[in-house]
């Protein structure tokens, strides 16, 4: 049994290196912005360092392998209560004063704290870091919408990937919201990424600005547990003794606080409203954001109060704040898997998915955290296995809903990457985009009666038939067409040299300027981009690629199967143990029968919303040309889709090797009490074939709904089999052919459905933006324009007063300097008098 | 031999005189002279405390005043040609840029 309160360092030196995971991509952060900044355009630094993303790439795999050394140390370390700590730096210290005549010193520092969650996080954010990153050289630097600032997406990521792995890591309450509003910071920049769009613009805003309501909450939190315990530090907070000395309503308003910060951060019920807006950015922005870092954050900082909710002294205190986290998860679990149901959007789906996925964990939270503050499990090891499982269940839920849901949003990536390049392809290959900047060269040379060659001559300095970046841009200069520094030039000489040999020559910019003359920019472009419409991720415009993106459409299957609790895939293990847990609680306490509901139900939810995802996507015949020409991704992108698909897949072994026991325990490691195979018997007995009558009855029902009355709906509305002579991997087989015997059995119409106001508001997202929208317009514009009339009439008037009157002053004071020399004269000789009859005064 | 206290008191009519003529008279020239005047009445009363009280020190400071009155003298004049320049006057209400 883990006891709480005694620090023990490991054993080796590797974790003095461990501060370096945090540092490493610190570091890089800079140097990526100023490299990129310095070499933006230059063919090696776009080529082979991918614009930054190979130092990226590099700093996230040192990363990596440090974590990865830390935490087989730290398993290895076993036994001597594996809890670890390490002083890195003081930051300041600081005098306090006690009321009376007496200060305390308190000082600052900055430390690390490990334990199983932490080593946990630490490789589910490391390890899914540097498999984005990977992806990401794949999709940013093959969109040209990217060219040449593909070096500030790189320098936020690691900034981000900095924040995340500083805040797992940190020792105290206080670092880790240090790091938690960095990880804002990046995400509001990484959101707004396109910030040249108008919508991203605002998701960004609405994303910082919606988690910021969340963070005052959570710093009013720290507050005051700042209040009661003095301190920040977890060896301080999570001290029994210390705990035993607070008092519980207070702690429970602290912790209460502190968890909205987590619901904001996790976009929970009422704050989500940030999450499907911030799909807006790049899709590793998504995949990093809603599966890797960010969302997990929040769960992480409810993980971290165990402690309080375990301590012996808070016993049946803090059963309501419990009750609370597993309802908002409840609730959430629900609503966001319904509007999943209607949303079009390939990302949009997975984002609320993402949401319902979170929830779950929150509930499973909730309960075990209820289970740890109602039962005596620090003296009865039956209890104290429950408490331990119940909370292994939620971070193990953590785990694979990280894993799975990277690779699906990689796998989204993919497919939107490559539906929009079939659509580039397609509509786009005749002519390519014309910079504005020629259409100014043909009006001047128009204007000027120049003929191509003529101006040619003039331009090319020395003779050499051909001209290249430079003196074309010198050349714009001197006619004033056009004045552009080097790295913008990129576009105009990719239009312009159609052989792509790096220089012009005189048939090239005949060609060019020819297809244009007489036309203007507006106009042309206009025509050129018409169906610039396209939404390359909408599902409407995809279907069938099963078979054209075979690995990607694999990954998407085991991700979808992972999150939906697909027997013996892993999520599955998680999810069957989130929701016996939440029944078990509300067998001991009425109210949770309300989230043990909503979960039961999400089930069924979660498998119709991925099952008509992936169907629409990959199954039945294409819906348009373009998802007929979709071709397979490029390698980059497949390397972390087939890594994580033996992850997800590997979810047995993770159960089997005691995942779910050791995650929440300090004192038990892996494989300690069984070994693999014994563990996965015992798991698997433990699933299916339950002792205990009432949990037998619920596992399936789970796997009923989540696997079979979902799914089964799905298949009877969306997809079908393959277009003729299309095949697809031996796997797809019976899917496909299941989908095609229930969807013309079965087929049934929803259009009722479709068309009713429930839909219709679940596609207006329940009308909570419209609500907030107004709610701010009414309140928040409203309080603005009162606060700004006190402004100019109260504050503005006081320093008005003050302006005047000194002026005034001045003004009078201004007359005595006559500019006469007989007056100073005067006043001298009379100031002179004065002084002496002071002196004689004090004299005599 | 006069008693040092008759030289003390025309020191201070001296003096009274200078004050009154330096902020009354108009003329630039006119004022210098009774700045001089006023300096030679304090020279005038260092003379007189200096026989007072049996004391060398009194003259020498009477020296040097002498000395720094010339080059005063010197730079006056010399502004007031300056001013002759620009102003085409050396009368002193006309000259009032500090004014306000």
């Amino acid at each position: 049994m883990g006891s709480t309160g005694t620090t023990e360092t490991i054993h080796s030196s590797v974790i003095d290196f461990a501060p370096y995971i945090v540092l490493l991509p610190m570091i890089a952060f800079p140097i990526i912005l100023l490299f990129g900044r310095l070499f933006n355009g230059n063919k090696v630094w776009i080529s082979t360092f991918k614009e930054g993303g190979i130092f990226a790439l590099v700093t996230m795999a040192t990363s990596l392998l440090l974590a990865i050394l830390l935490i087989k140390d730290y398993i290895g370390a076993y036994g001597d209560d594996s809890k670890s700590a390490l002083h890195v730096f003081d930051w300041f210290s600081s005098a306090m004063w006690n009321g009376g005549a007496t200060t305390t010193e308190i000082s600052f520092g900055f430390g690390l704290y490990i334990d199983h969650i932490t080593v946990m996080l630490l490789f589910i954010a490391s390890f899914l870091c540097l498999l984005i990153n990977t992806f990401a050289i794949g999709y940013m630097n093959t969109d040209p919408i990217n060219d040449n600032r593909n070096h500030r997406f790189y320098a936020e990521f690691v900034l981000f990937c900095a924040g995340m792995l500083g805040m797992i890591l940190a020792d105290s309450f206080l670092w880790l919201f240090i790091f938690w509003e960095l990880m804002g910071l990046c995400s509001y920049l990484l959101i707004g990424f396109y910030y040249e769009r108008p919508s991203a613009a605002y998701a960004a805003k609405k994303a910082f600005l919606t988690t910021r309501v969340g963070d005052v909450f959570l710093m009013v939190g720290l507050a005051m547990l700042w209040h009661l315990f003095g301190s920040l530090d977890y060896a301080v907070v999570f001290d029994s003794d210390n705990i035993a000395a607070v008092d519980p309503a207070s702690l429970q308003w602290a912790l209460g606080m502190m968890f909205i910060g987590a619901v904001g951060k996790s976009a929970q019920f009422p704050l989500h409203v940030w999450l499907p807006d911030a799909m807006e950015g790049p899709t590793p922005v998504s995949a990093l954001i809603h599966a890797a870092t960010m969302v997990n954050a929040g769960l992480y900082l409810v993980a971290r109060m165990f402690p309080f909710f375990g301590a012996e002294a808070m016993h049946g205190e803090l059963v309501d704040l419990a009750f609370i986290i597993a309802s908002i998860g409840g609730i959430t679990a629900v609503m966001a898997a319904s509007i999943a149901f209607v949303q079009m959007d390939l990302k949009k789906v997975l984002a609320y998915s993402t949401m319902s996925q979170l929830a779950y964990i929150f509930t499973g939270l909730g309960c075990a955290l209820w289970l740890a503050n109602s039962l005596d499990w620090h003296n009865d090891d039956d209890a104290h296995y429950i408490v331990i499982v119940a909370f292994g269940a939620a971070l193990f839920h953590l785990f694979n809903h990280a894993m799975a849901k990277g690779m699906l949003f990689m796998a989204s990536g993919a497919v939107i990457h490559e539906v929009h390049h079939a659509h580039h392809h397609l509509h786009h290959d005749d002519h390519h985009h014309t910079p504005k900047e020629l259409y100014m060269l043909s009006d001047y040379l128009t204007s000027k009666k120049l003929s191509t060659f003529e101006f040619f001559k003039t331009i090319d300095l020395d003779s050499s038939g051909e001209i290249d970046m430079f003196e074309f841009q010198t050349a714009l200069k001197n006619t004033e067409v056009a004045d552009l520094p080097p790295w913008e030039m990129g576009d105009l000489m990719k239009a312009v040299d159609l052989d792509g040999n790096g220089t012009i020559n005189v048939p090239e910019l005949d060609i060019v300027l020819a297809k244009i003359k007489g036309k203007t920019y507006e106009e042309h472009e206009h025509d050129d981009h018409h169906d610039d419409h396209f939404d390359a991720q909408s599902m409407e415009n995809m279907g069938g690629l099963a078979s054209k993106m075979p690995i990607t459409a694999t990954a998407m299957l085991v991700g979808s199967l992972s999150i939906m609790g697909f027997p013996l895939i892993g999520g599955f293990w998680s999810k069957e143990g989130i929701i016996a847990n939440a029944w078990r609680v509300g067998l001991e306490d009425p109210r949770f029968f309300f989230p043990a509901a909503c979960v039961l139900l999400g089930a069924a939810m979660t498998g119709f919303y991925m099952s008509r995802m992936w169907l629409k996507t990959f199954a039945g015949s294409p819906n348009n040309e373009v998802a007929a020409h979709v071709g397979p991704t490029n390698t980059w992108i497949k390397i972390p889709l087939f890594t994580l698909t033996f992850v997800t897949l590997g979810g047995i072994l993770f159960a089997g090797m005691g995942f779910t026991h050791w995650a929440p325990d300090s004192g038990y490691a892996l494989m300690s009490e069984k070994g693999l195979f014994e563990g996965i018997g015992y798991e698997l007995g433990h699933a299916f074939a339950n002792h205990d009558m009432f949990f037998f009855t619920l596992t399936y029902i789970a796997i009923f709904l989540g696997a079979i009355v979902g799914p089964g709906l799905a298949l009877s509305l969306y997809g079908g089999a393959l277009d003729e002579g299309e095949t697809a991997k031996p796997w797809f087989t019976p899917i496909l052919m299941l989908n095609a015997a229930i969807k013309g059995r079965y087929s049934w119409d929803n259009s009722a459905f479709a068309t009713s106001s429930l839909s219709r508001a679940l596609q207006n997202r329940l009308y909570f933006d419209h609500y907030y929208d107004m709610a701010m317009l009414k309140i928040v514009a409203a309080f603005s324009l009162k606060a700004a009339h006190a402004d100019s009439k109260f504050i503005d008037g006081a320093i008005k007063t003050i302006e005047s009157t000194s002026q005034s002053a001045s003004t009078s004071l201004r007359k005595l300097t006559t500019g006469s020399a007989r007056d100073y004269i005067l006043m001298a000789a009379v100031g002179t008098l004065m002084l002496f009859a002071l002196i004689w005064g004090v004299m005599a | 031999m006069i008693d040092p206290a008759w030289v003390s008191g025309l020191a201070a009519l001296l003096f009274i005189i200078g004050l009154a003529g330096a902020f009354t008279r108009k003329n630039a020239i006119i004022v210098l002279m009774c700045i001089e005047l006023m300096l030679n009445a304090a020279n005038l009363q260092f003379a007189a405390a200096a026989v007072h009280h049996g004391d060398t020190t009194g003259w020498v400071y009477t020296l040097f005043a002498i000395a720094i009155a010339a080059s005063e003298v010197a730079i006056g004049l010399a502004i007031f040609l300056a001013m002759y320049g620009k102003h085409e006057s050396i009368t002193l209400d006309d000259v009032n840029v500090l004014k306000n």
